[in-house]
């Protein structure tokens, strides 16, 4: 399907609603449909043109650090600011005129990368020191301010990564849980969503499910199992925000970018709960205590949180737009959330136990997953379920029989594993996606 | 789009011009003092000669020193110094800035780690007292290419002393290098 096609369609979208020739759900569902097939005009001149800033902007960079003490300070300066406004400059011409927009756009991402490295160098010179993650987050900020001044998506994937790098930087090295990057976040999105900003919205969500890891190192929680819970809830409510978000026509072409990371984020939350390990034992203090006072309240505190935006979503969806699988994983959702409760009152004795019933229901989600891959034609959702399926059963292979058989057995017996249940899974998996896109080809057609 | 850039520009000029001008601020309007350095730890960066300099204002041992006793890890700190026979020593220590009269000078640090016991290398053993881990931003020194040796490793005999600015909010800045009491490099502006 061409962009121009898509273009065209969504341009008349609005027009077929008001005329009754499209339902209101309909148009959603298009729009989300659509959502996964416009493809980025022109990749292959951006992403020269991208690579070729970075090389440039390294280069130049290389070039001064090895010819810097034969240099005045003045003339530093006079490079350093002399190197930015050329790029700038350079960039505000070709956009101006409208010839080279992606040109453009690449030396506006140069111009991002000199003002860093202006910053860097600066501080070299005249011998600044400070908290060095605030060097990184000067940088954003300038990174942020080109995004917002100018739209351009290059100027704000480098602030979202800068944000991320500053924030892992706060968290990691300085060992705390860093909440200033949350709002930081926030302020991009709006941006990100006028400009309709995919790209930038991928890298702004898996910059956030990166903070929440850096924040989950930091917490240093005695017992990683509840903390590991709370995350499992928390990422089901970004996964319902990602639901409501369909709901909400000017929302909905960013909900399935939404659902895919939180879905992911699900699965590997739910993934960790399979451990017995982690689930009988405390760090380095025995068997598992019950939660306490705190993490109840946490706990319940998220679990509010997602039954609000489930019955947000379910005011918003009339009931003939909720289809059967989708009552089943609703289903799974609240066994495996009741699950999740009733181990905050289990101590770590049960833990082997708890752990058979978490497996019970995270092979249970991934059927599921597959189920609706197949109902919905989501290819990713098959891809998801095959993934982690796999990686389960190599964990349990590892956790079942490194201890109790011989290293080179283990290994041969583990080679041979993956061998034929690789082929087996892949030719599986396969067969399902090719399905799916004969459903969805057929359909179009 | 043409004033776009140009907004810009001149904001993220000016954001580098005032890191240059605010360096410059506490060099030019700093009390200086001379601080003397422990054993530079040599080491080196992709961006040229680079030296760290150790002080002995780095290290502070609380039961020593009057003032506040309870710190914490990544606080901010204030230190009173006053001038010893050559060189500036830590005096008191304080969560606040205190007033100080003309002789003495507060520096502002931000503690690094707190190291509970203190070894006596003189009788060897493990004394009660914490020890507090303070950097000031004046650990990093850049210098030109090829002359970072000089430094790291002075010949024997040579005396490496830094001359440091303070200025009235606590700010400090190299604004010299002196090796055998001779200046060697001198900060300017340009």
């Amino acid at each position: 399907m061409s962009n121009r096609f898509i273009k065209q369609l969504k341009a008349e979208l609005p027009f077929w609603v008001e005329r009754g020739w499209v339902s209101p759900g309909g148009d959603r569902a298009i729009m989300e449909h659509l959502a996964g097939q416009e493809r980025e005009e022109g990749f292959l001149i951006h992403a020269l043109a991208i690579l070729g800033v970075l090389l440039l902007g390294s280069g130049v960079i290389t070039f001064f650090a090895a010819n810097w003490s034969e240099m005045a300070k003045l003339s530093k300066l006079a490079v350093l600011l002399g190197g930015l406004w050329l790029a700038y400059g350079t960039a505000g011409l070709l956009l101006t005129r409208g010839e080279h927009p992606r040109t453009g756009q690449a030396l506006l991402l140069l111009g991002v990368i000199l003002f860093g490295a202006n910053v860097m160098l600066i501080a070299q010179i005249y011998h600044i020191e400070a908290h060095y993650p605030n060097g990184v987050l000067l940088w954003a900020v300038g990174a942020l301010l080109t995004a917002f001044l100018l739209p351009s998506q290059p100027a704000m994937a480098a602030a979202i990564a800068l944000l991320c790098l500053w924030t892992g930087m706060e968290s990691l090295d300085f060992d705390r849980v860093h909440l200033v990057f949350l709002p930081l976040w926030a302020i991009c999105l709006p941006r990100i969503h006028s400009q309709n900003w995919r790209f930038a919205f991928h890298l702004a969500l898996i910059a956030l499910l990166l903070w929440s890891l850096f924040t989950f190192f930091s917490l240093k929680a005695p017992s990683g199992l509840y903390l590991a819970e709370s995350y499992a809830l928390a990422y089901l409510a970004l996964f319902l925000g990602g639901m409501l978000m369909e709901t909400h026509g000017p929302l909905a072409p960013f909900a399935p970018i939404v659902k895919r990371y939180a879905i992911f984020a699900v699965l590997a939350g739910f993934y960790i709960l399979t451990f017995p390990q982690i689930q009988s034992w405390d760090r380095g203090q025995g068997y598992r205590a019950m939660a306490s006072g705190g993490w109840v309240l946490a706990f319940f505190a998220l679990l509010g949180l997602v039954a609000l935006l489930s019955l947000w979503h379910r005011q918003r969806t009339l009931a003939g737009q909720r289809p059967s699988h989708l009552i089943w994983g609703q289903l799974l959702i609240a066994t495996g959330v009741v699950f999740l409760a009733a181990n905050l009152f289990i101590g770590g004795h049960w833990g082997g136990l708890v752990a058979l019933g978490f497996n019970l229901l995270y092979f249970s989600g991934l059927v599921w997953l597959i189920v609706a891959g197949r109902e919905t034609n989501d290819e990713f959702l098959i891809n998801i379920a095959f993934f982690f399926f796999t990686l389960a059963l190599v964990s349990r292979y590892f956790d079942t029989f490194w201890s109790l058989m011989d290293r080179s057995f283990f290994f041969m017996g583990g080679g041979m594993l993956l061998l034929a249940g690789g082929f087996l899974l892949e030719r599986q998996r396969r067969r399902l996606t090719r399905g799916v896109r004969g459903k969805r080809e057929g359909a179009q057609s | 789009m043409i004033r776009r850039i140009g907004i810009i520009l001149l904001l993220q000029t000016l954001v580098l011009l005032a890191m240059v001008a605010l360096k410059q601020w506490t060099l030019s309007t700093g009390k200086e003092i001379l601080l003397e350095t422990q054993p530079i730890d040599p080491r080196s960066l992709f961006r040229g000669d680079y030296v760290r300099l150790g002080y002995g204002i780095n290290r502070l041992r609380t039961p020593e020193l009057d003032g506040d006793d309870r710190f914490d890890r990544e606080q901010e700190i204030h230190v009173v110094l006053a001038k010893g026979e050559n060189y500036w020593q830590a005096v008191s220590l304080h969560h606040e800035r205190p007033s100080v009269p003309a002789d003495r000078v507060v520096i502002r640090g931000r503690i690094l780690n707190i190291q509970e016991g203190i070894w006596n290398g003189a009788t060897k053993k493990q004394e009660a007292g914490r020890e507090l881990r303070v950097d000031y931003g004046i650990e990093n020194y850049f210098v030109p290419e090829g002359e970072g040796r000089a430094l790291e490793r002075p010949a024997l005999g040579e005396k490496v002393d830094i001359l440091v600015a303070v200025d009235r909010f606590g700010k400090a800045g190299i604004k010299g290098v002196l090796i055998n009491g001779t200046l060697r490099y001198s900060e300017r502006m340009f």
